[in-house]
């Protein structure tokens, strides 16, 4: 899962990097309009945090562009704006949530997960794959009840998937939402986590789909 | 004092129209007093102007006859004369010589309209050729108005000369009245004339005070929330009020404007830092942490707070603002189901007129209606509705929820600042109590009740703008 924060205050910036890299997320960073607009427009983000007051561009603007040009990943406003004609103005302008500041972090993740969970169509917070479950709020994969011990990696392969099973999925997208923008790349490794993940799973969980990508789907 | 303060307080019609029919009344009264006089002067002139000429003739006609007595060389030629009290008579005395032992007796010699009565003429001794005027009473109750000239005549050159005394009358009324005739036909005509200044008087001062009519109008809009500034053509006399006044309200929204930026910009300033402060402090346990986590919270409440009353203290002295109530409520629905969207809420807006408006800006309306039916949300388990009617004249707006409610005992405590009555739910817990602190401030109130839901209902009173209330 891959998350853009746009934020204009660096110290703030830093920490929500920080928080979303320990939650589990690949994290690209903004720290004004322009940027933003940018990164949004040419990344493949499952979800945005995005503050109002940024310079040369300002929040509202970024997002009014993003859904005029059919972007429609989830964004949270997060923001220090907290009246209500402000809230308004930002679901209106097309935001799925919208924090103020001070903030907890454990909301915002929480809320984060809620909208990438809700974005796959998904109503609970429990992932659910045949034996397979992963539960959004702790980052935990189970299968049958026992806990499978993954890198950080594996772990956003898997939940990409989860949250889009059923659904074949390309290398080169898993490609685009397990890193950062500014990671050195290789789309082998991805083949290198299937293959540590289908080890780990049951088998027949991740088939492979030939020429096209992979597909997670409950057995028989 | 009393009778100055009154007029002060009374209505500038009222002072007008005052001020008009009180001169019309006395221009009036002194013209009929001038004019009646100067009338019944030149009637008085004209009629012993009259008796004078009789006088005259009378006089060219006296003679002495062979027995010494008075006679009239031929009859004087008025026909009320000889008609008996035809209201004009004469009447010839002898006036007693000194060596005369008694004196003739008066009216010897007096016309036939006087019938069988005398005039007697005070004893005034008129020096030769003097006219004397005087007022006398007269046969069938009448008065008179009298002449009388004294006439001495020498009949023959050795006799002793005689005097007469010659008077000539007529009745008074004679005088009184075309008098009379004249004054009536006189306070007819000023009596329409004064009629006819009233009603110009009238016309005079609903034309006059028109503009000042439309002023208040236009003032009425203002408050009402139909215009920004007073609008409209003026006459010269009243147009640098509606300039000035419409500076003074620019400038004041500006100063608002301002002061309103300028606490969110404060607040924006300083929330970002709590921001970084409260994230730094979290995940580590240790006191200093923990005192860092509640302090800022503490903050946040506080710049919260004291923001929205800056907010509404500035509302209420903007004048002008009207913000249609369904839009509002629409806006506010839609956001709140992106907010509770974890929740399986249904969240109801009960049909209600478009034309429901708030007398006040859209962000104060906004702000208040968007705790309320936040707080709403956070406890209901899964409906929300929200209705709202004219009531009394201001706007009632309803918020109801299906959740636990409030017990009655509670609902005090619960308006408290920062106070909440359960800690399960996430909020500031200023939601309800920072409503109930800022509806006074734009004239209106928050009350808590039971829900036909089942939960709580939140009744918001708030200032409608309509066109009723335009005018009052």
């Amino acid at each position: 899962m891959r998350i853009l924060i746009v934020e204009d205050e660096p110290l703030l910036q830093t920490q929500l990097a920080a928080a979303l890299r320990a939650a589990g997320y690949a994290v690209d960073s903004a720290g004004n309009g322009v940027d933003a607009l940018h990164l949004g427009d040419s990344g493949s983000y499952d979800a945005v945090i995005l503050d109002l007051g940024l310079p040369q561009l300002d929040g509202i603007s970024v997002l009014r562009q993003w859904r005029a040009a059919g972007r429609g990943m989830p964004v949270l406003i997060l923001t220090a704006r907290d009246g209500w004609h402000e809230k308004v103005a930002g679901i209106d302008a097309g935001a799925d949530d919208y924090l103020s500041k001070p903030f907890h972090m454990e909301e915002l993740l929480a809320r984060l997960r809620a909208l990438i969970r809700r974005a796959g169509g998904h109503a609970s917070a429990e992932l659910v794959c045949g034996p397979l479950t992963l539960d959004t709020r702790n980052s935990r994969a189970t299968v049958n009840g026992q806990a499978l011990t993954l890198t950080s990696h594996e772990y956003r392969v898997l939940a990409y998937l989860m949250h889009h099973r059923e659904q074949v999925i390309s290398r080169g997208d898993l490609v685009e939402h397990i890193y950062a923008q500014d990671f050195d790349r290789d789309s082998n490794t991805v083949e290198v986590f299937i293959a540590r993940l289908r080890k780990k799973l049951p088998a027949g969980l991740i088939e492979t789909v030939r020429g096209l990508g992979y597909r997670l789907t409950a057995p028989g | 004092m009393q009778f100055l303060a009154i007029t002060a307080r009374a209505s500038l019609r009222l002072r007008l129209l005052a001020g008009t029919l009180f001169w019309i009344a006395a221009s009036i009264a002194v013209a009929a007093w001038g004019l009646g006089g100067l009338f019944g002067e030149h009637v008085a002139k004209q009629f012993y102007g009259e008796l004078k000429t009789h006088l005259d003739q009378l006089t060219a006609h006296l003679a002495v006859g062979a027995q010494g007595q008075p006679t009239l060389s031929s009859a004087l030629s008025d026909p009320r004369l000889r008609l008996p009290y035809g209201g004009l008579y004469w009447q010839v005395d002898e006036i007693a010589q000194p060596d005369q032992v008694a004196a003739p007796a008066a009216g010897s010699l007096r016309s036939r309209s006087l019938w069988d009565s005398v005039l007697l003429v005070p004893q005034d001794a008129p020096a030769d050729g003097e006219i004397h005027q005087h007022r006398l009473a007269g046969p069938a109750d009448s008065s008179l108005g009298v002449v009388e000239r004294v006439v001495r005549i020498d009949p023959r050159p050795d006799g002793p000369e005689r005097a007469f005394r010659l008077i000539v009358a007529a009745d008074e009324r004679l005088l009184r009245e075309p008098v009379a005739a004249f004054n009536s036909a006189l306070w007819l005509a000023l009596g329409v004339l004064g009629g006819g200044l009233v009603m110009a008087a009238l016309v005079q001062v609903l034309i006059g005070l028109a503009p000042l009519r439309k002023l208040r109008a236009a003032l009425a809009r203002v408050r009402n929330g139909d215009a920004q500034s007073l609008v409209g053509d003026f006459p010269a006399e009243v147009m640098p009020l509606v300039d000035e006044f419409n500076a003074v309200l620019a400038e004041n929204a500006e100063v608002v404007g301002r002061a309103r930026t300028q606490a969110g910009n404060l607040a924006h300033a300083l929330k970002t830092p709590l921001s970084i402060l409260a994230n730094a402090a979290t995940g580590r346990d240790d006191e200093l942490a923990r005192l860092v986590v509640g302090q800022v919270d503490t903050a946040k409440r506080q710049v919260d707070y004291h923001l929205l009353r800056a907010r509404a203290a500035a509302a209420v002295r903007a004048p002008g603002a009207r913000t249609p109530l369904p839009a509002v409520l629409e806006g506010l629905l839609r956001t709140m189901r992106r907010l509770h969207a974890e929740r399986p809420l249904e969240l109801v807006l009960q049909p209600m007129s478009e034309a429901l408006s708030f007398r006040g800006e859209q962000h104060d309306l906004q702000e208040m209606l968007g705790n309320v039916i936040d707080n709403a949300c956070k406890w209901a388990s899964r409906r929300v509705e929200v209705s709202a009617c004219v009531d009394r004249g201001s706007l009632l707006i309803g918020v109801d929820d299906d959740g636990p409610g409030i017990a009655a005992a509670d609902r005090e405590a619960v308006l408290c600042r920062g106070v909440r009555a359960d800690q399960q739910v996430p909020g500031s817990g200023l939601g309800l109590a920072i409503v109930d602190d800022l509806a006074p401030l734009y004239g209106g109130e928050l009350a808590l009740a039971d829900s036909p839901l089942g939960g709580l209902r939140v009744l918001l009173r708030l200032p409608l703008a309509d066109a009723a209330a335009q005018v009052h």
